[in-house]
């Protein structure tokens, strides 16, 4: 593990500041990066200089990641988050707008955690798809959810399964969720102010009992027993809140959150599709359903 | 934000045989947030005439009182029907007068001719450019998707039921595209003799 580092291209920040490497380098030293950054977590955030806009090619509207203010005929037309506030220093706070539009929520409760998630991924107001996976299955232990761009929850939260699954061959034991959530927040940390977009409950069941962590792509980590993300995180607010007991039984939290996702997607113009729910217990998660929105309408209604 | 897309909505009208049928969703919201799921967007202008309106709600509304008051003078000075033709062009001088700071709607306008009972569908831009077509028209958030929808399951000639089921499945299924516009589908047929009024059931998120 150590001669890993010894081959990461990129050892101490101001060597890479001075290099002005080709598109391939400069493709090699990023990739090796993430490695080196999980690995050792010794690797700073690298300056970024012109070489930045050749590793990432997003397609239209994206204003070139890591880039401070761009020159004038550069991407300024970026997509603009409706849900954000608009930042004004010219700041490269992400710009990409899919899947903030998105309900996710997790609570906490005396047996267990319960994840619940829509399944709709919108680009502006066209609808992209209503059957994302939005619930990242980082190992039978614990769960991750996805709000932010798809890509670098994705990408972070596999990481973050190696990461895991290193600390159990190295340690013998299974991570905890506190550990797990505190790895993935570090290593999004080093690409503060680089543009990921990433809004993540960790959740997951230790010797502590259950554990839930919200860590985002701000390098915010924070402990609590009940998290809603996305724009449609109000209306799920609202409903979770009038419903929630620390003594609720399975079968009741699972119908709170079921209730909760349902009553944001009828809401939210930007949360629609599926509701994904998953139940972790001592034992591990379970998927406990996936239930279409059109079905539970009918069926919250028939119950009324 | 753009204005047309603060408010979303859908409507769209398609020329059968000797019928034609007009639809639009029921949606109000305000940028992401839903209001209600019983908003008007389609109003009677004659007894076999509908205009449907998409784009800022409150102009949908100013512009639909507007036009029914001036059609109320047509027909009190004129002593008959207004022509959908007409009306038309009606339309389109109410639209034109607000160049420099137009009503941020695209009405779409479906109907049979009072007298002979011929078919006539047209839509009109913000500032009142009519467009007459012999097939299809569409309006609101997801125009592309509709469009997409209607050029491929619409065909000439097609009979009152026909024409219902095709204007059906092609909005409701561009609606699902649109994260703006759904929340229930009013659908009219506009025949000789009847008008149809049906509620489709639709998703609701």
């Amino acid at each position: 593990m150590a001669s890993k580092g010894a081959l990461c291209g990129c050892i101490p920040s101001q060597k890479c500041a001075n290099k002005k490497p080709r598109k391939l380098l400069a493709h090699r030293v990023v990739s090796k990066m993430a490695l080196a950054s999980v690995l050792n977590q010794n690797c700073a955030a690298f300056s970024f200089g012109s070489r930045q806009t050749t590793a990432f090619d997003c397609g239209p509207g994206l204003s070139g990641v890591g880039l401070e203010s761009t020159s004038g005929d550069n991407f300024r037309f970026a997509i603009r988050n409706p849900m954000r506030p608009v930042v004004e220093d010219g700041d490269v706070e992400s710009k990409i707008q899919f899947l903030h539009g998105t309900t996710t929520l997790a609570f906490k409760f005396q047996h267990g955690v319960i994840v619940a998630v829509d399944s709709r991924a919108t680009a502006g107001s066209y609808i992209c798809s209503q059957t994302v996976k939005k619930v990242i299955e980082i190992n039978p232990f614990l769960l991750g959810t996805m709000a932010g761009g798809a890509a670098d929850c994705g990408f972070w939260e596999r990481m973050l399964a190696r990461q895991c699954r290193v600390y159990e061959l190295r340690n013998k034991e299974r991570i905890s969720v506190a550990a797990a959530s505190k790895l993935l927040a570090n290593m999004v940390y080093q690409y503060k102010g680089m543009g990921l977009s990433m809004g993540t409950m960790v959740c997951g069941w230790d010797k502590r009992g259950p554990g839930l962590y919200y860590v985002d792509s701000d390098g915010s980590r924070v402990c609590g027993d009940l998290f809603s993300l996305g724009s449609g995180s109000v209306y799920a607010y609202g409903v979770m809140d009038s419903g929630f007991r620390q003594d609720l039984t399975v079968e009741e939290a699972c119908d709170l959150g079921r209730r909760a996702i349902y009553q944001a997607t009828y809401r939210d113009a930007y949360s629609g599709g599926q509701v994904n729910l998953y139940h972790v217990h001592s034992e591990g998660w379970t998927r406990v359903s996936q239930d279409d929105v059109l079905e539970l309408h009918q069926r919250y209604k028939d119950q009324a | 934000m753009s204005i047309m897309s603060y408010n979303g909505g859908a409507v769209m009208a398609m020329r059968g045989k000797n019928c034609v049928a007009i639809a639009s969703d029921r949606r109000f919201g305000i940028q992401a947030q839903m209001v209600t799921t019983d908003f008007e967007k389609l109003f009677p202008m004659g007894e076999r005439l509908f205009i449907g309106l998409a784009g800022l709600a409150t102009d949908v509304q100013t512009v639909s009182q507007r036009l029914k008051f001036r059609l109320n003078l047509y027909e009190l000075k004129e002593g008959r029907q207004i022509k959908p033709k007409t009306f038309m062009s009606m339309v389109s001088n109410l639209l034109y007068e607000r160049r420099f700071g137009p009503y941020y709607i695209e009405p779409v306008i479906a109907g049979l001719d009072p007298k002979t009972f011929e078919p006539f569908i047209c839509s009109l831009d913000l500032i009142g450019c009519p467009m007459v077509t012999e097939d299809f028209v569409v309006s609101g958030t997801c125009s592309e998707q509709m469009y997409g929808m209607c050029e491929s399951l619409w065909e000439p000639d097609l009979e009152p039921e026909d024409l219902f089921e095709t204007i059906s499945q092609a909005m409701l299924n561009a609606l699902d595209r649109d994260a703006l516009s759904g929340m229930g589908v009013v659908v009219h047929v506009i025949e000789k003799d009847k008008i149809t009024k049906r509620s489709l059931k639709a998703r609701m998120d």
